[in-house]
């Protein structure tokens, strides 16, 4: 149940989607991924992603434009 | 406390919550056509670009009415007459219009070189590019292949093996 | 996925009260726009008729972008970069309905036979196609995905209050500039001229070109539709 943390802050898209699915590839079942986004199209983007590739997500804004994404590894692949 | 919460769901709902992307595809058809029903010229961005810098060249003193480039063009140039530079404005302003009311404006420094470079090769490329064909993704390609023009398609061939192109140099260089 | 997922956070939140003050300040700048806008609109609809009717579509057209978090470069980028294909799936949707849309006014224009086709009358941009096409668009495309953002894209940005965009747009114009200088030369090469193709007239009628337009557009969008439900991040 580890937990990995990203800060995106400040990335251009589609920076944080890439580096999301990357830090992924080398989690265990059961690890959880924090990032920090500000990016509009992230915040849709790195959700949808996540959900369709099966896994457990909650989003959160938490400041102004500034949202924790918290995806939990659900899956193998 | 309660009541409070609940104001601002309702708040949230409408002015907050994202919408779909089918969503937003259907609503920018709609505008999209209502805008060449009402004036006749389809949806353009890029097509002003050129005299807004002729502009800035002539207030430093150069002659650009006399190039061939512009013909003159920035002369005559009336911002309120020119349709693509009104839906520029308004597209800067509705986008601001929208985090505002969503309460979710940030104000995002460039964080690196790396952005920099970016920002000036992409803005230079797509300039560029926009000039050559002309037309941008939405004045060659947006507004050109609904309209059953041949362009078009060869705009949308084109610009996605370019995005291919720009996808590796992004990833090699400017992440 | 209805428990919280566990964990703990090393951020520093900003207090509630202080989030809903910044909440209440935005909200209000945000009337405050609107309202402005509205004062924009009619000065403009005195210089020159229909401007702020314009300037409104363009309003509308943001606002949508922004909400939708719509990006046509994402729609081109994404298949090959992180294996998803709901924007391109969006702006096929997009094309459709412009395309019924743009069909409807050119049939009533130039009738259903069209015995009254007249290219200068035709609603939408129907350009010279040509090499000229192909070589702008391949730069433009490579330009978009690296700035993070096209011609619409960097204006709804530079709205959202990212810097970048607004470096990148400094440069768009720019380019421009640097653009139509070398068009000039360019449109002097005769193999760079190309000539406006409308396929219902190319092809002989409404009726092959609707087939081959709408066709084409549900091929690309089931293209995509396998594309995205492949687990892929993307090729590169």
């Amino acid at each position: 149940m580890a937990e990995r943390e990203l800060n995106c802050l400040g990335e251009a898209c589609p920076v944080p989607l890439i580096k999301a699915q990357k830090e992924m590839e080398s989690m265990a079942v059961g690890d959880v991924l924090v990032l920090h986004i500000d990016h509009s199209c992230a915040m849709k983007n790195i959700p949808d992603w996540a959900r369709e590739a099966g896994h457990a997500v909650e989003i959160e804004e938490i400041d102004d434009g500034e949202w924790d994404i918290i995806i939990e590894k659900t899956k193998v692949g | 406390m309660n009541i409070e919460k609940k104001k601002e769901n309702l708040w949230d709902s409408i002015f907050k919550k994202e919408w779909s992307y089918s969503k937003g595809a259907v609503i920018i058809s709609f505008f999209a056509i209502a805008l060449v029903i009402v004036t006749g010229k389809a949806w353009g961005v890029t097509g002003p670009y050129s005299i807004w810098g002729g502009k800035v060249l002539s207030w430093l003193g150069v002659n650009v009415d006399s190039w061939r480039a512009f013909n003159g063009s920035v002369g005559k140039y009336v911002f309120a007459n020119s349709q693509p530079s009104l839906t520029n404005l308004g597209i800067v302003l509705g986008a601001l219009l929208s985090v505002l009311l969503a309460a979710s404006f940030k104000f995002k420094k460039i964080k690196n070189g790396k952005q920099v470079g970016a920002a000036i090769l992409g803005g230079l490329l797509m300039g560029i590019g926009a000039r050559i064909t002309p037309g941008c993704n939405i004045g060659a390609f947006f507004s050109g292949l609904p309209a059953f023009s041949l362009a078009g398609w060869v705009f949308m061939v084109s610009i996605f093996l370019g995005a291919a192109v720009g996808s590796k140099m992004l990833k090699n260089w400017f992440m | 996925m209805n428990e919280q997922i566990k964990r703990s956070t090393s951020r520093k939140k900003a207090t509630p009260e202080q989030r809903r003050r910044r909440k209440i300040i935005q909200i209000s700048l945000g009337v405050i726009l609107f309202a402005i806008m509205v004062i924009i609109a009619s000065l403009f609809q005195e210089i020159s008729p229909k401007a702020g009717f314009v300037l409104f579509i363009g309003i509308a057209l943001g606002y949508t972008l922004q909400r939708s978090r719509f990006c046509f470069t994402a729609s081109l980028r994404d298949p090959i970069l992180t294996g998803g294909t709901n924007l391109t799936k969006a702006v096929i949707i997009a094309l459709t309905l412009s395309s019924i849309g743009f069909m409807a006014i050119n049939m009533s224009k130039f009738g259903l036979d069209m015995s009254a086709y007249d290219l200068s009358i035709i609603a939408g941009n129907v350009k010279p196609v040509g090499i000229n096409t192909a070589i702008g668009a391949f730069l433009f495309g490579i330009g978009a995905v690296i700035a993070g953002g096209c011609a619409s894209g960097t204006l709804m940005r530079m709205g959202e209050g990212f810097a970048q965009q607004w470096l990148a747009f400094v440069f768009f114009v720019i380019g421009s500039v640097i653009g139509v200088i070398i068009a000039v030369p360019m449109k002097a090469v005769p193999i760079l001229k190309g000539k406006a193709i409308f396929l219902p007239e190319a092809l002989g009628g409404w009726v092959p070109a609707i087939i081959l337009q709408f066709g084409l557009l549900a091929l690309v969008y089931l293209l995509a539709d396998w594309w995205g439900k492949r687990k892929s991040t993307g090729i590169l």
